[in-house]
């Protein structure tokens, strides 16, 4: 069965593994419109769920009357709260311990939230038969701003909590307050600021947006009454954890519970909560005995499923007069909506916000984060970040840049100045986070000269000279360091459960394998990237390895795809397993070539006896022998489970440049230019890499430049349609220039950090740096996001810089 | 949502005559498009109702109507309007009306009026940047039919401020002298003709300004 005699390296491209730019295996369905999505789901007798929503943000139940909706044909049921009830699932834990009405109970908290719901034979007369529900409100109050929810005589939000004077989290001191977490060393930040020879501070808000993933969430639940089983077909980040709560709600044994994610059109971590919709439509499954497919529409989606951001920040920066930072204060008023559903490792109120330090070798630092309720939609998820990373980093770099203006330092200079340096590696943060590895001036220099930086200022100096110049250029940086892969179980878990990810991988007798994860792609093209990873570390081609993902009764438990963690976590858990069966191989190789298992050596497909090239066994004559003929004492078979449990975070990092040119005239920012550099520890397949890179970057361009979430002050949310809420497509999308190094993770078994959530998290402050460095010289230190043209157009007028 | 309106109209009518007209609600709120008032509650509350059809979509708001108070001296009322429809909609508004003479002219006046006007539910999320063109177009659509009611009334016989003050002794009195032959008036508000009266209205801003 010996193939013929080819190179290693001539092999080793034959397997397509690591670091090679594999086509993505997704596409081929994709491309072809054979993706099998949730509403491609169609089961027999299956009926259909629409929601009955609040068309206000605060209010009182008065009445709820369903004849009309029960009396349209073809309506099976109307459910409320007061139906729920009995089985005690009108309300619902959340991920970050609070409880989230599943059905109004009452009372509204804010606008569009579900307050019933309809089953119907098809999606039309259920759509019918919500809008024939009458609802009778009693209108109260609106609180949409969180400074004053927390003034003491703010309208009280949530009813259900009165008296409750401890939270999830700790003391809660108002009846609108959530929680107030604290990170870092109060006392030493203090000191720094007593001492300091310069000082700058900053306001900032980073607006409420949405990940708004192009597939809305839904799914179609069917319990089965003969057998007692649940099958839930379900757009989830996090299949396997859905399966624990459902279990826990229900009462319904895991074992009879089987969630499926089949094909997710894009997460962003928008699809990692479970929402009501998921358990109105299995709650009238149970109840009704047939399949029931629930899917919102865009309206639903933007409005009612997790929202991301929402902070209202203060940084200050202490430092010397030749700008070596000395501490880091910050204070934030985080807007967590009605209820707290903020989707984070349950000892992390604010997720890993305490990265705020970044990039740079802080002594003492200190953050404060106070969660608040108001009359908005509950949420707080990590879009395309790993929880509240995104809101750390762009303060930070926001900061940084405050205090180069206040010394009248060049930027890029005082990050230099400010690094940790590649020798400080592993270094711990004044917050207590131990980065694992970087080189962020080697990756500074590399693209300041690919950019010619120096050549960049001259133009804009000679521009700000001309005042009949058209445009304002400005030229934002940002040195971002990220903490993905979470993680560590001692630290992280999400309801109880560790954080850890698995991997399970049969090799078939004829050599080729199966591997099924704990994770689930949303875009990411894990059934690509996976399938490298153990093409390497086995010698089998990546074209033979099917890799399976999101059905719980099939894949081993694990804890999902969100903030950069697949790579990190589950893609150690593959190698780890893969490196399992690579020791039973060695084993059975060795037998059957009649050496000792140390005169072995592996080389890309093959054991072969040390010193004679022409004896070996390859991956496949082992597989083979597993199932025919094993050694004795070995058990027939092939396989091997992993379950990994990261000893840490990863800190992959980047160096972004961004160039702007601003129309004096009209307010509109043209993007000319921007250089992402991103370090993401071993590189599994560039061309995923790169791609994901530039989604990530559009992502971020998108928040920048236009996304938001607007209300009123009545509570209206005024942008909840694409025709209002800003996803950029290839017409508005600037050109991106990628770059990399490379600095692995000593860590991580493959020395990979991920990467899919760098370019978003990144490239949202250098947006706004090069907003704010094009206005920089008339003084202006801070613009707020988004810089749509109109708010810029505001901000040249208010600075005298219009034409 | 929250929209606030100021707006003066002059009219070729003279002042009793619209401050005439201006007492007699059911006769304003028949000038309204789309809008009627059912039932009156009291010397001051009455019921309405007003039918919004844009498109497809039909918005039945039900509501009342509250006279906060009517000063004849300075032709001056204030009305607040609140109203609801069943599919998730509400809407309240404050209004100030004066009529105000023209001094160069006696037989013409002004109709003075401030509004604010607050939306909530479906309206304010759909419609909410189209609030203030439509406002006005209503507005407009709804002096124009306020212009031609007053015009059918009788002209006062005495001074202008002796029938003031009478309408003002008998303010419900006055719909019973509202003519029989009432004015062709907008029977609800039409959304295509909302729609193209905006085009129209972009289009000339858009020459007017090139002009």
């Amino acid at each position: 069965m010996n193939a013929p005699v080819q190179t290693a390296e001539a092999r080793e491209i034959a397997l397509a593994g690591m670091g090679a730019s594999r086509l993505r295996k997704e596409d081929a369905r994709f491309i072809q419109g054979k993706g099998n999505y949730v509403d491609d789901i169609k089961m027999p007798g299956m009926l259909h769920m629409d929601i009955v929503r609040s068309p206000i943000a605060h209010g009182r139940i008065v009445k709820i009357n369903k004849e009309a909706a029960l009396a349209i044909p073809g309506v099976h049921a109307v459910l409320t709260a007061d139906d729920l009830k009995p089985l005690k699932l009108h309300w619902m834990p959340t991920l970050a311990g609070d409880v989230a009405a599943v059905l109004a109970d009452e009372k509204v908290h804010f606008q569009m939230q579900e307050v019933a719901i309809v089953i119907a034979d098809d999606r039309y007369i259920a759509a019918d038969a919500v809008e024939a529900v009458e609802v009778e409100y009693e209108e109260l109050p609106v609180v949409m701003d969180p400074y004053a929810a927390l003034l003491p005589d703010a309208p009280v939000i949530r009813d259900d909590l009165a008296g409750k004077t401890e939270g999830a989290h700790g003391k809660r001191d108002h009846h609108n307050h959530i929680f107030t977490w604290d990170a870092g060393d109060k006392s030493a930040a203090d000191a720094a600021f007593a001492n300091a020879e310069v000082t700058v501070s900053q306001h900032m808000y980073y607006p409420r947006v949405h990940p708004c993933p192009l597939e809305t969430c839904g799914c179609v639940a069917s319990f089965d009454p003969i057998k007692g089983d649940l099958t839930t077909f379900i757009t989830s980040q996090a299949p396997h954890v859905v399966r624990t709560v459902v279990s826990m709600l229900s009462g319904i044994p895991e074992s009879k519970v089987r969630i499926v994610s089949p094909d997710i059109g894009g997460g962003f971590g928008n699809k990692v909560g479970i929402y009501p919709g998921y358990v109105c439509a299995i709650v009238s499954s149970i109840v009704l005995g047939r399949p029931v497919k629930w899917v919102e529409d865009r309206i639903e989606n933007i409005s009612s499923t997790a929202f991301a951001r929402d902070y209202h920040m203060d940084g200050e920066l202490a430092a010397t007069a030749d700008g070596k930072i000395t501490g880091l204060r910050v204070n934030v008023v985080a807007d967590h909506g009605a209820f707290d559903a903020c989707a984070d490792p349950t000892k992390f109120p604010a997720g890993m916000f305490h990265i705020v330090s970044g990039s740079y070798d802080i002594p003492a630092a200190h953050a404060s984060v106070k969660g608040v309720y108001t009359n908005k939609s509950p949420g707080g998820v990590a879009y395309r970040c790993s929880f509240r990373v995104t809101e750390a980093v762009y303060l930070i770099e926001r900061m940084v840049d405050v205090l180069a203006q206040k010394l009248g330092m060049d930027k890029a200079e005082i990050r230099a100045k400010n690094f940790v340096k590649k020798e400080q590696f592993p270094y711990t943060s004044a917050f207590g986070f131990e980065f694992d590895s970087g080189d962020y001036h080697t990756a500074l220099d590399k693209v300041l000269e690919a950019v010619d930086y120096k050549g960049l200022r001259a133009e804009q100096a000679a521009k700000r000279a001309d005042p009949n110049s058209p445009t304002l250029m400005g030229i934002g940086l940002v040195t971002f360091t990220e903490v993905v892969g979470a993680g560590p179980s001692k630290m992280c878990d999400i309801l109880g459960v560790g954080m850890f990810d698995s991997c399970e991988i049969r090799i078939h007798p004829t050599g080729s394998a199966i591997a099924r994860m704990g994770t689930i792609t949303q875009g990411q093209g894990h059934q690509t990237t996976y399938a490298q990873i153990i093409a390497t570390e086995l010698g089998i081609p990546s074209e033979v390895i099917q890799v399976e993902e999101g059905d719980t009764s099939t894949a081993p438990y694990g804890l999902g795809t969100y903030g950069s963690r697949s790579t990190p976590v589950a893609g150690a858990a593959i190698a780890l397993a893969a490196r399992k069966i690579h020791a039973k191989a060695r084993k059975i190789a060795a037998h059957m070539l009649e050496v000792n298992e140390n005169d072995l050596d592996w080389e890309v497909d093959r054991f072969k006896v040390k010193g004679d090239d022409s004896k070996f066994k390859t991956m496949t004559e082992v597989a083979w022998q597993a199932y025919h003929q094993p050694p004795a004492g070995l058990e027939p078979g092939l396989e091997a489970v992993h379950y990994y449990d990261p000893p840490n975070f990863t800190f992959p990092f980047g160096i972004y440049l961004c160039v702007v040119d601003i129309d004096r005239a009209t307010g509109e920012t043209k993007i000319r230019r921007f250089y992402a550099l991103d370090d993401c520890g071993t590189r599994i397949n560039p061309m995923i890499i790169e791609g994901q890179i530039h989604g990530g970057l559009t992502e971020g361009f998108a928040v920048a430049m236009g996304q938001q979430m607007p209300y009123d002050a009545q509570g209206n949310l005024l942008g909840n349609t694409l025709m209002d809420y800003f996803l950029p497509t290839f017409v508005e999308t600037p050109h991106w220039e990628t770059d990399h190094t490379v600095t692995p993770s000593p860590h991580h078994p493959l020395g990979a950090k991920g990467v899919a959530e760098s370019p978003h998290v990144g490239s949202i402050p250098t947006f706004t740096s090069a907003v704010v460095d094009a206005f920089s010289h008339l003084g202006v230190t801070h613009l707020d996001m988004p810089h749509n043209a109109f708010r810029t157009w505001k901000a040249l007028r208010e600075h005298g810089a219009s034409l | 949502m929250e929209v606030k309106l100021d707006k003066q109209y002059p009219l070729d009518v003279d002042s009793a005559r619209a401050w005439a007209l201006l007492t007699d609600l059911k006769a304003v709120a028949s000038c309204m498009p789309g809008a009627e008032i059912t039932e009156q509650l009291s010397e001051t509350s009455y019921k309405g109702a007003v039918k919004v059809k844009v498109g497809p979509a039909v918005a039945q708001f039900g509501g009342t109507v509250d006279v906060i108070e009517a000063v004849a001296s300075e032709r001056k009322m204030v009305l607040r309007g609140k109203g609801a429809d069943k599919g998730g909609s509400s809407a309240s508004m404050d209004l100030t009306a004066v009529i105000t003479a023209d001094p160069a002219n006696p037989a013409h006046c002004v109709l003075n009026g401030q509004a604010a006007v607050i939306v909530n539910g479906k309206f304010a999320q759909f419609g909410g940047r189209m609030m203030v063109q439509v406002s006005d177009m209503l507005l407009a659509q709804f002096v124009e039919n306020f212009r031609q009611t007053a015009l059918t009334l009788p002209t006062a016989g005495g001074t202008v401020e002796g029938s003031a003050i009478q309408a003002d002794a008998a303010p419900l009195s006055a719909s019973g002298s509202t003519p029989a032959a009432a004015p062709v008036v907008a029977r609800e508000i039409n959304g295509l003709a909302i729609f193209w009266a905006l085009v129209k209205g972009w289009f000339s801003g858009l020459f007017g300004k090139k002009a």
